[in-house]
């Protein structure tokens, strides 16, 4: 009966998306910190604690946090870290300071984290330059931004499309640069909708134009879409964004 | 003295025997003895050297000053320095002062409060770096009076006047993110119809230690067009056009050290006609070919020798490659210490210091433009993750950070701003459409809004560009807001900070090898 119960519910949750907001849980391990969510009586695996070039920012204490992940599509997966992993997924750190989240938990012996590249002491990868692994670039091309919800802060893999698409630009001497800004709203699993503040398309197109001239790109064409976009809560997260399109 | 204790403390570690017991405690009567020795001569030999402007000292390439806690080297890459006529040494202004007035050689080219004092008494206040201007703690207090000088007597501590709200390249006024109040003025400043925040050109006087005008190649290395902590434009050079590290000065403000030394005159000195460009090339000249470090230890000795630590001494900061990251194991922050491991009692404390600094891991929680940029809160880190530059454990990107020394609630200050904080406190209040302070929310007190009172963001209260930790025994007090008087209340507050749970042990370690950088 209950293998029955379990396997009816890997069912239903296979390939499933989650999105909510909570307070994060940190829990300490024998190495890095593993970052888990709680929803419905649930607990997910959000990520471990990495380095500012990982694709995965960690929540924040004193934080609730957006999650928009979808459930591994393998139901015999094991839990990591306690929790059941998302992935991919998508964390945004909600602004206004909560104390309530303030959960960190102890190491516990039989609770372990994945493998990190970098442990939580100094690293010990050599670095080395890479050797040009990027694609050669002709044409119009198109170059996507994209943010944590409700925020206009260019992470550290943003930066780099950023100079991507100025380095694109100045290469072709480009004659037409134009940045589009957005905000989105995320559907959450419970049926509530969350819409980034009135503003923010326009905030996040004037900051990447910004940026755009400083890395030397003088014709750039600015605009934003002040409408928000709508959620589906499946492929939210790829609507909070700016689009850069370069053009010969 | 740090050293000793440390000594005793290892000898209670070993095991308990009479002979063993007997044996030791000759050994440390004969060590101790000597040490006093050492100490007589460098107490003997130690003068202190400070140059007055206009005195046409020749400072010669290398120079080494002693004090009780052993020699600070000074190293002139570049060969002798005639001071007679050098715009660094020579008054541009109409105060008196110049550069090396707040930059002294002896003082690892900042400044001491054992020194200041001493300046004082010997001048009975007279000397310029008291300026009513910003050597006092308000120009309008009775000058003549040690009382109206405390904060640069106590804590070292000039003031820094800012303009309220701050304005860009072109005189216009920054977008501000929040309002500011102040609630607490013991200095009289920032209430003051002439000088405050209210006078006719609004004002906010925080009070900042000089930093080390030394080492510069690795302050103002690595700078990227887009400042990682913020995600804008990193500040330009106006000269070059290139985005520099903006590491200079506790809050960034000035991008170059020609735009530093431009401002530092027409304020500091108060000059009323910009110096020429000549006089500027020269002051960078020379402050990008001093190099401070300390070079001896009562204790550890030489510090400098083959095969001994490769990142000690000034020969050391001269010959290394800035701009390099040391946050890992196998190139560490200021290079390997292990020869020293197992050597002697101090030198022994010293490597397990400099691997408390690399490997001690702790939560790093709630410091704003460190957990807040994507590394998450907290964050299981060691002293290294921060203060990450070869050889000066400086930031390598753009380093303000909120580490909590001036913010409520884990300011260095008493522990309610109604006590008797030296410092003025002042009242912050975000706007409701900008991003709060990520820890402290949308109301913060503060005595130094650090990085905030310059870009106008709510999130950079409180930030503070750190500092670099070279010749730190000869220049206490410690912080930008000279609260530490000593290396053992900089250790005790990360550990209070962070809960690191150093044993005394480790905190005397960590002591030890601060000391000998």
């Amino acid at each position: 009966m209950r293998f029955g119960l379990f396997i009816l519910g890997a069912l239903v949750a296979l390939g499933q998306q989650r999105s909510f907001v909570s307070c994060p849980i940190v829990r300490d391990t024998k190495t890095v910190p593993c970052f888990l969510a709680e929803y419905e009586g649930e607990l997910y695996y959000l990520g471990i604690q990495q380095d500012i070039t990982s694709a995965f920012h960690p929540p924040q204490l004193k934080h609730e946090v957006l999650v928009e992940g979808r459930i591994a599509s393998d139901p015999g997966a094991p839990r990591v870290c306690g929790g059941i992993p998302l992935q991919p997924v998508s964390i945004s750190v909600l602004k206004e300071v909560n104390l309530s989240c303030n959960t960190l938990l102890p190491a516990e012996p039989g609770i372990d984290a994945p493998a990190a590249p970098r442990g939580p002491g100094p690293s010990s990868l050599h670095r080395t330059e890479a050797a040009n692994p990027r694609k050669t670039l002709t044409g119009r091309q198109e170059f996507t931004v994209l943010y944590a919800f409700n925020d206009d802060y260019l992470e550290f893999a943003a930066n780099a499309v950023v100079t991507e698409a100025a380095a694109y630009a100045k290469q072709i001497g480009a004659s037409n640069v134009k940045v589009s800004g957005y905000r989105a709203t995320t559907l959450l699993s419970n049926g509530d909708r969350l819409v980034e503040k009135a503003g923010l398309a326009e905030k996040r197109a004037q900051n990447i134009a910004t940026l755009l001239r400083g890395l030397g790109v003088s014709s750039t064409v600015v605009e934003s879409k002040n409408e928000p976009e709508p959620g589906d809560g499946q492929t939210d997260p790829s609507r909070r964004r700016v689009t850069i399109v370069v053009a010969p | 003295m740090t050293g000793w204790v440390g000594l005793c403390y290892l000898y209670e570690r070993q095991p308990q025997n009479i002979m063993r017991r007997l044996f030791f405690i000759a050994i440390v009567v004969l060590v101790f003895g000597i040490a006093l020795t050492l100490s007589a001569q460098y107490q003997d030999r130690f003068k202190i050297t400070w140059i007055e402007p206009g005195s046409g000292a020749l400072l010669p390439e290398f120079d080494a000053f002693d004090s009780v806690e052993g020699t600070l080297g000074v190293l002139n890459a570049s060969g002798p320095v005639n001071t007679e006529g050098h715009p660094f040494f020579t008054p541009l202004g109409t105060n008196g002062r110049a550069c090396v007035n707040c930059h002294q050689p002896t003082y690892a080219m900042s400044v001491s409060t054992a020194g200041l004092l001493e300046r004082w008494r010997t001048t009975d206040g007279k000397d310029p770096v008291f300026a009513a201007f910003d050597g006092s703690n308000c120009p309008g207090l009775p000058q003549e009076k040690e009382s109206s000088h405390s904060l640069l007597l106590k804590r070292g501590l000039f003031r820094i006047p800012l303009p309220w709200p701050p304005k860009n390249a072109d005189g216009s006024a920054k977008p501000v993110e929040f309002t500011i109040e102040v609630v607490r003025d013991p200095t009289g400043c920032n209430t003051s119809r002439e000088f405050g925040l209210k006078s006719a050109e609004p004002t906010i006087s925080v009070y900042r230690r000089p930093r080390p005008a030394a080492n510069l190649k690795y302050v103002t290395s690595g700078g990227q067009p887009i400042v990682l902590k913020t995600g804008t434009l990193a500040d330009v050079d106006p000269e070059t056009g290139k985005p520099v590290s903006m590491n200079l000065m506790t809050d960034a403000r000035e991008p170059s050290l020609k735009t530093q030394a431009v401002s530092a005159i027409m304020g500091h000195e108060q000059a009323r006609v910009a110096p020429s460009d000549p006089q500027i090339q020269k002051i960078v000249e020379y402050e990008s070919q001093v190099y401070v470090a300390q070079q001896a230890h009562i204790f550890g000795g030489p510090l400098a020798v083959a095969g001994g630590p490769p990142g000690l001494g000034v020969a050391a900061l001269r010959d290394h490659r800035a701009g390099v990251l040391g946050d890992n194991d196998y190139d560490p922050v200021f290079g390997s210490f292990s020869s020293w491991k197992g050597n002697d009692y101090y030198r022994s404390s010293v490597a397990r210091g400099a691997d408390i600094f690399m490997f001690r891991q702790f939560w790093l929680r709630d410091a704003a433009h460190i957990n807040s940029i994507g590394l998450g809160n907290p964050l299981k880190r060691t002293c290294a993750t921060c203060h990450n530059a070869q050889m000066t454990g400086q930031d390598l990107s753009a380093g303000w950070v909120d580490v909590g020394t001036t913010n409520y609630p884990t300011w260095t200050e008493p522990a309610t701003w109604a006590d008797s904080s030296e410092l003025p406190v002042f009242k912050i209040t975000c706007a409701r459409d900008a991003d709060p302070h990520p820890y402290l929310g949308r109301v913060i007190y503060t005595t130094d809004p650090g990085r905030a009172l310059i870009s106008g963001r709510c999130v950079d209260v409180g930030s503070i560009v750190m500092q670099q930790l070279r010749g730190l025994a000869a220049r206490a007090p410690y912080f930008a807001n000279g609260s530490a008087k000593t290396l053992r209340e900089v250790v005790d507050f990360y550990d209070r900070r962070f809960d690191m749970k150093l044993t005394d042990e480790e905190k005397e370690d960590l002591i030890n090898f601060l000391g000998v950088l």
